[in-house]
């Protein structure tokens, strides 16, 4: 668990010195969002759009991130990481850190379309659960499948081609739980969609604990 | 022949429903009218394509925890046929939904489902062309294998109970359990089921001993 928290504080801290990186990722955001706007016209969407759209948002941006989330990783600096913590303490550490970096992101995009399209969510706190939720999920099926990428010598593009088709299941019970916080639906009637969305981020979440190690034996 | 019997059972049960599932009784019913027999066909492709799937998954934990090369040719001819499947029972499927829905392609949770998982396996056979050292490959992609087939499970089992589906026996549709329970139709509808799971075994075995002859 110390090993754990000492590899998290290490990535955050590679994070900011990299900070062109994290300027990039805000660019981006700011980006795209700007670019809904202004093809917009600047009216505001329905709330299925401004919820679609959002999600969109979010997903690039967190497959970008993830593209580059072994990247420091050569196989040297693995080796070094994995003599001294071992996988079951990196995943949890990446798993951790790319969790809270993706909540991140969909707050800050949230934030952007409440700035430019204004806020049509009914249920705050249930909306805010849906993302975390979500971007816990979604980083889960990033970190193994970027893992995977990297061992096939680092081909960016076929991380992306592995980690779509898996997002939707998570993506689609996100936005369904969005869309019942949007209309307002009260946090303790909507249970059910966060009861499977939670478990199926602690199901898929263990799944990625256990088969991380096969994927660095050599 | 190896395995002789089982294989001639297939054949012999894929020709039953082929053939009694054209001239058996079938209940009548509005809109869906004779063509509820695609379920002999239809379903019947879901059927062994799961079975396929989870075969292939089952070798592909065998291969992790066992690192015998022929878990993992077994497991990727397995997951080959049970693609096989999914395109047929996709096929048919759009067959069937122009005729009793109207349209090639509806907005359903099941066929959503279905893109998916292909889209899935596709990633799959695309990971493994990428990786050249067999042994390696066969680790990384038994790894991507056993996590995509259970999002496959969540998607194609879970998801669908959750929302309104065009398909009997989900949502808001009064259902198939009205003619699930037909014995007229289960007569001929477990055959098929069983047949297509043997015949799919059999084309596995061929891609396996292919494999093995080319490795």
């Amino acid at each position: 668990m110390k090993n754990t928290w000492i590899l998290v504080q290490r990535y955050f801290s590679q994070e900011v010195r990299n900070s062109n990186v994290l300027f990039s990722l805000g660019l981006y955001l700011v980006g795209v969002a700007y670019l809904i706007y202004l093809l917009n016209g600047g009216s505001i969407p329905a709330d299925k759009v401004w919820n679609t759209l959002l999600w969109i948002v979010v997903f690039f941006g967190a497959i970008q991130l993830s593209s580059r989330s072994f990247e420091f990783e050569s196989n040297d600096y693995f080796h070094y990481y994995q003599t001294i913590a071992g996988p079951g303490a990196t995943i949890i550490a990446k798993l951790l850190f790319n969790s809270a970096y993706i909540t991140v992101i969909s707050g800050v995009t949230w934030g952007l379309f409440i700035v430019f399209f204004g806020n049509p969510v009914y249920n705050n706190t249930l909306f805010g659960l849906a993302l975390l939720l979500g971007s816990v999920g979604c980083s889960v099926v990033l970190t193994l499948t970027s893992g995977v990428a990297q061992r096939t010598q680092g081909n960016a593009t076929l991380g992306a081609i592995l980690a779509i088709p898996l997002l939707l299941p998570i993506l689609q019970l996100t936005s369904a739980l969005n869309l019942q916080a949007i209309v307002g639906v009260p946090t303790n009637e909507a249970f059910n969609l966060i009861g499977s969305l939670g478990a199926l981020d602690i199901g898929i979440g263990l799944l990625a604990y256990l088969l991380f190690p096969y994927l660095w034996q050599d | 022949m190896k395995g002789l019997p089982y294989k001639i059972a297939g054949l012999l049960l894929i020709l039953f429903s082929l053939t009694y599932g054209l001239w058996s009784e079938v209940p009548d019913l509005p809109i869906i009218e004779q063509s509820i027999r695609n379920l002999f066909y239809h379903v019947s492709m879901w059927f062994a394509m799961v079975a396929m799937m989870a075969a292939s998954f089952g070798n592909a934990i065998g291969f992790l925890s066992s690192e015998d090369m022929a878990r993992d040719r077994r497991s990727i001819s397995l997951a080959e046929t049970g693609m096989f499947f999914s395109v047929l029972g996709l096929l048919t499927g759009m067959l069937w939904a122009k005729f009793t829905w109207g349209a090639w392609w509806t907005n359903d949770p099941k066929l959503n489902g279905t893109a998916i998982t292909m889209l899935i396996y596709l990633a799959y056979f695309v990971l493994r062309n990428s990786i050249d050292d067999p042994r390696k490959r066969a680790r990384i992609s038994g790894v991507y294998n056993i996590f995509a087939f259970v999002m496959m499970i969540v998607f194609i089992g879970i998801l669908p109970r959750m929302t309104d589906s065009l398909h009997p026996g989900n949502g808001g549709n009064p259902g198939f359990n009205s003619y699930d329970l037909d014995n007229r139709l289960r007569l001929v509808f477990y055959p098929a089921v069983l047949g297509w799971i043997l015949v799919g075994t059999w084309i596995a075995s061929l891609r396996y001993r292919l494999r093995t002859l080319e490795e």
